[in-house]
C-alpha cells in the first residue's frame, strides 16, 4: 500500500517520534511512502539548526537520516515554514535572512503537495497533538 | 478517481494558528478543484461567531478567508449542533451559512468522505 | 467507509465524548500517547469506552502503555508499530485527532 504521512507537531512532541517509528514500520512492512509532508509546527522537524541535548534522541537528525536512506519525497509547507523561521537558501535570499534551514533533501513547497500526495496514496495518516 | 476530503476544524480562531491553517488546507484543496468539505467542531464553531474584531489583538480577520470558501469551490460547510449548543450558540445567527449536523448525521458525514484531516 | 481514529491527547484535558460522538459503528480507535490514560481503571473515560458498541474495535499502542505502567483491559487489543500499520490498511481511512 502507498502511504502519505503528514506531520503537524514539533520534534519535542511525542507524536513526531511516533510518526517516524510508524513511517519506519510502513517501509519495513513492504509498503511505500509516496510523500512526507510537514505542516504547522511539524516544519521544525526539518530544521537542521535544532540542537538536542546529547542524552536525548535527536529527532530532526533521525528524520533526515530516514529520508536520505530511503530517498523519500520530503516536503515542508512553505507558508507554515516561513512564519516559523524555517527558510531554505532560496527563501532566505528572497527575504534577506541569514539563517538557512532546511537543506536538501527537504524541499519547501505549497499545500498542493499535501493534496497531491493524499490523492495518489492509498492511506493518508496525519500525526500531531501530543 | 478523485478523492473527497473532509477537514475538521476544532479550534477557536484567535488562540493560535489552528483555525487559519485548517482553512488554508481547505482553500488549497478548493484551488485544485478537489471535493473538499469543512466541519466546524468543538471550539471551531467560534470561528462562525459574527461581529468579532481580531484587530483588537492584532490578528488578521479570518472572515475574508471564510467568505472566500465558496469562491474556491468549497461549498460543503457543516457545523456540529451539539458544539453550538454547549457554547450557547444554537439558534444564533452565524457569520457563514453551514449545515448543522447532529448525532448520527456526524458519523454519516465522516462516512461519506474518502479522506479526513482534523486540526 | 470505516475510519481508524487515532487519539493521542489526554482524555482529561480534551473531553473524549466529542470524538466518540463521531464514531461509526464499524470504526476503530487507537489510543496512543497520553490518550492511553483513558484506560486508567475507575476513570470516567474508561467508562465511556466500555459503553461503546462491541462493533467498535479498541486498540492501544504497546510502548505508550508500558511507559505509563498501564494495563489494557480485555476488550483493548495492544499493538506495536507493525500492528499499527496493519490497522491502517484494514480501515478505509485514518483520522488523527490532534
Amino acid at each position: 500500500m502507498k502511504f502519505a504521512i503528514a506531520l503537524f507537531s514539533p520534534p519535542h512532541a511525542p507524536s513526531s517520534r511516533r510518526a517516524l517509528r510508524f513511517a519506519e514500520a510502513v517501509l519495513a512492512g513492504g509498503h511505500e511512502i509516496n510523500r512526507l509532508f510537514f505542516y504547522r509546527d511539524g516544519v521544525y522537524n526539518a530544521a537542521d539548526s535544532i540542537v538536542t541535548p546529547q542524552d536525548e534522541s535527536d529527532l530532526p537528525a533521525q528524520w533526515r537520516a530516514f529520508v536520505e536512506r530511503h530517498a523519500l519525497d520530503a516536503v515542508v509547507c512553505v507558508a507554515a515554514a516561513l512564519r516559523r523561521g524555517v527558510l531554505d537558501s532560496r527563501e532566505a535570499q528572497r527575504y534577506g535572512r541569514v539563517a538557512v534551514v532546511p537543506t536538501p533533501p527537504w524541499e519547501l513547497s505549497g499545500l498542493g503537495q499535501l493534496h497531491e500526495a493524499a490523492q495518489s496514496a492509498d492511506r493518508l495518516v496525519c500525526f500531531g497533538g501530543d | 478517481m478523485t478523492k473527497s476530503m473532509l477537514i475538521v476544524s476544532r479550534h477557536a480562531p484567535w488562540g493560535g494558528l489552528s483555525a487559519r491553517e485548517a482553512l488554508d488546507i481547505a482553500l488549497a484543496g478548493g484551488a485544485f478543484e478537489l471535493p473538499v468539505g469543512l466541519l466546524f467542531l468543538d471550539d471551531g464553531v467560534f470561528q462562525l461567531l459574527p461581529g468579532q474584531r481580531p484587530a483588537a489583538v492584532e490578528q488578521k480577520d479570518l472572515a475574508a478567508n471564510l467568505q472566500a470558501l465558496p469562491l474556491f469551490g468549497v461549498e460543503d460547510l457543516y457545523v456540529c449542533r451539539q458544539s453550538l449548543r454547549l457554547r450557547g450558540l444554537d439558534g444564533q445567527p452565524l457569520a457563514l451559512s453551514a449545515t448543522p449536523l447532529e448525532g448520527p448525521e456526524l458519523a454519516d458525514l465522516f462516512d461519506r468522505y474518502d479522506l479526513v484531516i482534523t486540526l | 467507509m470505516t475510519t481508524l481514529h487515532l487519539l493521542s491527547r489526554s482524555p482529561f484535558g480534551t473531553p473524549l465524548d466529542s470524538t466518540l460522538r463521531l464514531l461509526g459503528v464499524r470504526d476503530g480507535l487507537l489510543l496512543c500517547g497520553d490518550a492511553c490514560h483513558a484506560l486508567q481503571p475507575g476513570s470516567a473515560p474508561l467508562q465511556l469506552l466500555e459503553h461503546l458498541p462491541d462493533s467498535v474495535a479498541l486498540h492501544a499502542l504497546a510502548e505508550d502503555l508500558e511507559a505509563r505502567n498501564l494495563m489494557a483491559p480485555e476488550r483493548v487489543r495492544v499493538v506495536d508499530y507493525p500492528g499499527f500499520v496493519e490497522l491502517c490498511t484494514r480501515y478505509d481511512k485514518v483520522n488523527g485527532w490532534l
